[in-house]
């Protein structure tokens, strides 16, 4: 079986998210994020353009920018939490958020979880060490919004799938 | 022969034909059919321990003897389906047990249900999607394993939130010395999810 084959008979469904899958769900997140941002500046920038004829450029000091930019982030995820319990990078990654007890997640608890995300960057990111260490793998936002991030992805279908394919290739004669 | 016995012995044989002829004469008389219609057969039978019966009967030896084939052949399967319900037949069943006894993997693999699903669910994405999670959730188990380990904690931490935990889903409870079960950990020496 190569690596990364899904596991035989095993549903990672339900459970808790671990280290990798969540960072890599928040860098896709960071990256789509960040690309739309910038195109959204881009994109004003040619319009004042077109419209005033005065070029306009962005400064990344620009303290409005900053601004912009943080409350754009607050309203990607916080939106995404509080509507679906996912954000892009989360449904690629399959994991989701839900309340700690397991179920669905309540939408306030999705904005909560934004406003209290910056906190686990605080004292150099300690915040999530909860993740690792904590028994149900829960950050410090995920402590204060009562939340916690389980697989939502069925990793059975995903082995059936990856046996079909293989046994739909053993079919195919050498030749081709 | 004694004095006695050439008695005795003439006399004998004349009651027992005379006994015989009695017989003959009363049952010409009785009406059998009319006797037993007045026999109460169900307090008969209740009398009748039927357990001590069979218990002395060699079914094995009796079920030998009988030609299932022949008499299969007199039965009439379709008309004895017909009168199956089989609503009531299937309520019966507990599909979920019976599924659960299925080696899906085994059907996927050696059956045409192989094909079929690898023809509807996708191509190429969903092939990386699964890898890719796959690998994630792989890294995850290994990154926590060592992280169990490191912390030395011998009571398992929950897999999961008590509304998501499903008895069939739960991975397999953590071997001794083993770090605790965690999300989606599968049986030692296989990939993992």
């Amino acid at each position: 079986m190569s690596p990364g084959t899904p596991a035989r008979s095993v549903t990672a469904q339900g459970n808790y998210a671990g280290s990798v899958s969540r960072f890599l769900a928040y860098a896709i997140d960071v990256a789509i994020s960040t690309g739309v941002f910038t195109l959204a500046l881009a994109g004003i920038s040619y319009a004042v353009q077109v419209v005033t004829g005065k070029q306009v450029s962005w400064n990344r000091q620009d303290i409005a920018v900053t601004v912009i930019y943080v409350a754009w982030e607050f309203f990607y995820f916080g939106y995404s939490w509080a509507m679906n319990g996912r954000t892009a990078g989360m449904a690629v990654l399959g994991v989701r958020v839900v309340r700690a007890d397991g179920q669905a997640i309540d939408p306030w608890r999705g904005v909560l979880r934004a406003l209290v995300f910056p906190l686990s960057f605080l004292l150099f990111g300690l915040g999530f060490l909860g993740i690792l260490v904590q028994r149900e793998r829960r950050a410090l936002h995920d402590l204060i919004a009562g939340t916690a991030v389980v697989y939502a992805w069925d990793a059975r279908a995903a082995r059936l799938r990856f046996l079909a394919r293989e046994a739909e290739l053993a079919r195919i004669p050498p030749d081709g | 022969m004694t004095a006695h016995r050439r008695i005795t012995d003439p006399v004998e044989a004349m009651a027992q034909r005379v006994a015989e002829r009695v017989v003959d004469l009363v049952l010409d008389v009785v009406d059998l059919n009319a006797l037993i219609q007045r026999v109460d057969l169900n307090a008969l039978m209740a009398q009748v321990d039927l357990n001590a019966l069979m218990a002395q009967v060699d079914i094995n030896a009796l079920l030998a003897r009988v030609d299932v084939g022949a008499l299969l052949e007199q039965v009439d399967l379709n008309e004895v389906l017909a009168r199956v319900d089989t609503g009531a037949l299937i309520d019966r069943i507990d599909i979920n047990a019976l599924l659960s006894r299925i080696d899906m993997d085994a059907l996927v693999e050696q059956t045409d249900l192989g094909a079929v699903i690898a023809r509807s669910s996708g191509g190429a994405a969903s092939e990386v999607l699964d890898a890719g999670r796959s690998q994630a959730v792989g890294l995850d188990q290994f990154i926590d394993r060592w992280v169990q380990r490191g912390l030395r904690r011998k009571k398992p931490a929950p897999v999961a939130p008590r509304a998501l935990l499903d008895g069939e889903d739960t991975p397999p409870a953590p071997q001794s010395g083993a770090p605790p079960a965690r999300p989606g950990e599968a049986p030692a020496g296989e990939a993992t999810t």
